[in-house]
């Protein structure tokens, strides 16, 4: 199965844009890179599929001279290259779209594009504003785009952004005379489907001129634009597939060295929803970018909002936990109207949040398991005004066992932990009350790989089978469909239609999107 | 199926590079080591320097820098910093002379109590009208140094009857000040208040990260306002030192305890950006900061120095204590 790539016989192109032999990268604990072999052929687009942790990070940043490996060899065109830094690359003709993006927003979209490589752009120091103007223009007709190159960056809509951002990284072309090669690193992750379908035109776009490496989590997108897949397992690359007939059942078992769960969603655990009084109710809620909207969510019931970029789907969920302001409309709790001014009241009213960002918002990176899981309970943790640390270390290693969290302790950071178990710590936070009556979860699997979102799924059946009521902001269509009872479609800051999502009575991701856009 | 094939319980290489740094390590000892180094060269130096007299007049010496850098150290972990507890301080000292005559032994908590609320005025100001604390304390230096020269009409102010401060200048065991005994009551009283409370988890994580904290519920507006408000009566306690030594009170009287503050925070391995350090670290850093101050003119470098010395100290320990990783998303 696992074919060594540097043979493979179907190999008519003549030498590889890209090649990489052996790379090998260690880690203080962890072997990042185990020998990596990876062949990137000229004008195609080459999947690179792996769970967290399985390397693919390191070896792209290899890949752009930000990472120097421990052994191994890279060639551009069949010549053997040591990669010293970014512009070490791009002398090179490689180039990164950063998974967070690297635009400077108050610039225009023209200054952004040339900024590091300003060209004829810029004569004795000064800009000359005509000639960045056309040069500009230039890279975006390579992408067909047609976005404004005067435009101010934070004007732009993500998509348009990450237009900007590839005519920038098209212009590596000034450096090097051969083909260049894009990688472009999890592309899609804060995109919507539609905003996706564009990208993707525009990655079969760059197969004419560029080879491409796309990286993504999301499998079904890594078989739909690409021509083939490399997949990587702890460092290693285990496999190629060519996508053509492939299913993501397939990658899946590659990644994770057996076959994915057919349960996926664990739809089976999902319970009755009592639905007498509902847990949650809001009505004619309004804010800055959402209107009217009407809501409820019943004691053990799980209700996706979908909606693209823009709908306004995660605004109304931070104005739930007080951080949105809200103009107009009423929220009641299991019936009693409550105001929410800030987070503090909506975690007095049994609220919970877990933030979409994870490690900037969700948790206290530098702060131990222990401090995080109790940061919101303190109560829990307490004896009067007082810290107890026996009553501390029962409670947190209870939940470390019940949620199985791996940790080599509750005192270690837990910037150290995976981030499925950085994600589990998130969520006991909100658990330890035992008060928590709506979990408002934003993207809770973000970022995680196979085995931990099946756990992150797992834990949400369990906590709506406790009668906790979830209002889920998915990361796909297929996760809102899987897990929710009832999905409601936002569009442009309006609920636009709700629809039932029993188990045994799923709707299609296609009648959602046809609501959406 | 649960089986969590590809869960590491180690680090993904990713988050490889937020492990203590060999760095960050040594910074941790860094000003005991400082301290002890200090106290061997000014030993060797001066044979003298190391009898009961002279310690006992550093730590006389070293006691109200003590405890402003305490206070400022909550704000500091907050990830703030606060530049007005020099100018509080000499406003206090004005206060306390002008209302001791009056007030008698009742002075100093009046005093200590109107420095926590000003403090506290300035946190609030922080908090609700979203102004950076660096901006808000600036002013307040500038507000506070113009009201004490108003007050006390540009001049010092004797105190005739010093008693009800003079228990300061009193030795505990004959060889302990108290001035220096009761600065290292008022870090030892903080730091176990906040060790013992979860006031150490909120403060860490709205140091950290401010807005993960608000996330969490934590009440982020509270605890700064709270630390402001210390960090004030700190200042103000502060005052009663100099006061009780001093016999006078003056406008500019503590004027210059503001780069020795900060220094003394920095050079504790306090993280100027926020979350990592204690306020045991700035009592190690105000001991160096004053034995540099005490010990230059013992190596014969004049004291016109020593300003130029802070500026470096601030700067290196800065250099070497700051969260680069944090930094490079703040800007």
């Amino acid at each position: 199965m696992s074919v060594p790539a540097e043979r493979e016989p179907t190999t008519s192109a003549p030498v590889p844009a890209l090649e990489v032999r052996g790379l090998v990268k260690h880690y203080p604990g962890v072997k990042a890179l185990d020998g990596v072999d990876l062949v990137v052929r000229q004008h195609e687009v080459l999947g690179l599929a792996g769970e967290n942790g399985a390397g693919k990070s390191t070896l792209l940043k290899a890949l752009v001279g930000l990472v120097t490996p421990d052994a191994g060899e890279i060639y551009v065109r069949g010549e053997a290259v040591k990669l010293r830094s970014v512009v070490d690359a791009a002398n090179h003709g490689i180039g990164m779209v950063f998974q967070e993006q690297s635009l400077v927003p108050n610039l225009t979209a023209a200054e952004n594009i040339l900024l590091g490589s300003e060209g004829a752009a810029v004569r004795r120091g000064v800009y000359r504003w005509d000639v960045m103007r056309r040069l500009a223009q230039e890279q975006l007709d390579k992408i067909g785009s047609k976005i404004d190159p005067l435009a101010r960056t934070d004007t732009l809509s993500f998509a348009d952004r990450q237009m900007v951002e590839i005519a920038k990284v098209l212009r590596i072309e000034q450096r090097s005379q051969h083909p260049p090669v894009i990688i472009l690193d999890e592309p899609t992750s804060v995109l919507e489907s539609k905003e996706i379908e564009t990208l993707f035109a525009q990655i079969r776009r760059l197969r004419e001129f560029a080879s491409v490496v796309f990286v993504s989590h999301r499998l079904d997108e890594v078989l739909d634009v690409c021509d083939r897949v490399t997949v990587l397992r702890s460092g290693q690359s285990v496999g190629e597939v060519a996508t053509a007939g492939a299913v993501p059942r397939e990658l899946h078992r590659m990644m994770i060295g057996s076959t994915g769960s057919d349960d996926h969603y664990h739809e089976n655990a999902a319970g009755p929803v009592e639905a007498e009084q509902p847990r949650l109710s809001i009505r004619g809620l309004s804010g800055s970018s959402f209107r009217d909207i009407d809501l409820d969510v019943a004691a053990g019931e799980i209700v996706a909002i979908v909606g693209v970029h823009g709908s306004g789907r995660e605004d109304v969920c931070r104005a739930l936990f007080g951080i949105e302001p809200t103009t107009a409309g009423e929220i009641r709790m299991d019936g009693k109207k409550i105001s929410l001014p800030n987070t503090r009241a909506a975690c007095a009213a049994g609220i919970g949040y877990v933030p979409a960002e994870r490690k900037t918002e969700g948790m206290v990176g530098p702060m131990s398991v222990a401090e995080n899981m109790t940061l919101t309970k303190q109560k829990a943790r307490c004896a009067g005004p007082f810290v107890a640390p026996k009553k501390q270390a029962g409670l947190v290693d209870r939940w470390i066992d019940r949620l199985s969290i791996r940790t080599p302790s509750r005192d270690t950071p837990i910037q150290r932990l995976s981030g499925g178990n950085q994600q589990k710590v998130v969520l006991a936070r909100w658990l330890i009350g035992g008060d928590i009556r709506l979990l408002l979860l934003d993207h809770p699997t973000r970022g995680l790989d196979i085995g931990a979102r099946s756990e992150v799924y797992r834990l949400m059946r369990e906590l709506a089978a406790n009668g906790v009521a979830t209002v889920l902001l998915a990361d796909s269509l297929e996760e809102a469909i899987g897990m929710a009872d009832r999905i409601l479609v936002m569009n442009d800051g309006r609920v636009v239609t709700e629809v039932a999502c029993p188990n045994g009575g799923k709707p299609s991701p296609l009648d959602l999107v046809k609501e959406m856009v | 199926m649960s089986t969590p094939v590809a869960m590491q319980p180690v680090a993904e290489p990713a988050t490889g590079r937020n492990g203590p740094r060999p760095a960050k390590r040594l910074t941790g000892f860094m000003p005991l080591i400082a301290l002890v180094a200090l106290v061997a060269a000014l030993t060797v130096a001066d044979p003298d320097f190391l009898t009961p007299r002279s310690l006992t007049a550093v730590a006389r010496t070293a006691a109200p820098l003590i405890v402003l850098a305490a206070g400022a150290t909550l704000i500091v972990l907050c990830g703030g910093i606060d530049l007005s507890i020099a100018a509080l301080a000499s406003l206090s000292t004005v206060l306390l002379a002008l209302w001791l005559p009056n007030l008698g032994g009742m002075a100093t908590p009046v005093v200590i109590a109107v420095a926590a609320a000003i403090g506290a005025v300035q946190g609030l100001a922080h908090v609700l009208l979203r102004i950076p604390s660096f901006i808000v304390t600036l002013g307040g230096m500038s507000i506070l140094s113009a009201v004490a020269l108003v007050v006390s009409g540009a001049g010092t102010v004797r105190v005739v009857d010093d008693s009800p401060v003079k228990w300061l200048e009193l030795y505990v065991g004959g060889y302990v000040p108290m001035s220096a005994a009761m600065a290292l009551l008022v870090v030892a009283l903080i730091a176990a208040v906040v060790k013992a409370t979860p006031l150490h988890s909120w403060i860490s994580a709205t140091g950290y990260s401010e807005s993960a904290a608000r996330l969490a519920g934590t009440p982020v507006d509270l605890v700064k306002i709270g630390a402001f408000c210390v960090s004030g009566a700190c200042a103000g306690f502060a005052a009663v030192m100099l006061v009780s030594r001093q016999f006078s009170g003056g406008p500019t009287m503590a004027d210059n305890l503001l780069l020795p503050a900060v220094a003394a925070i920095v050079v504790g391995g306090t993280a100027i950006t926020g979350g990592h350090g204690s306020l045991w670290r700035s009592l190690a850093g105000a001991l160096v900061v004053t034995l540099l101050r005490v010990g230059l003119p013992i190596v014969g470098v004049p004291s016109a120095y020593e300003q130029i010395l802070y500026g470096v100290i601030i700067v290196v320990a800065v250099a070497l204590t700051l969260d680069w990783s944090k930094v490079s998303i703040i800007k």
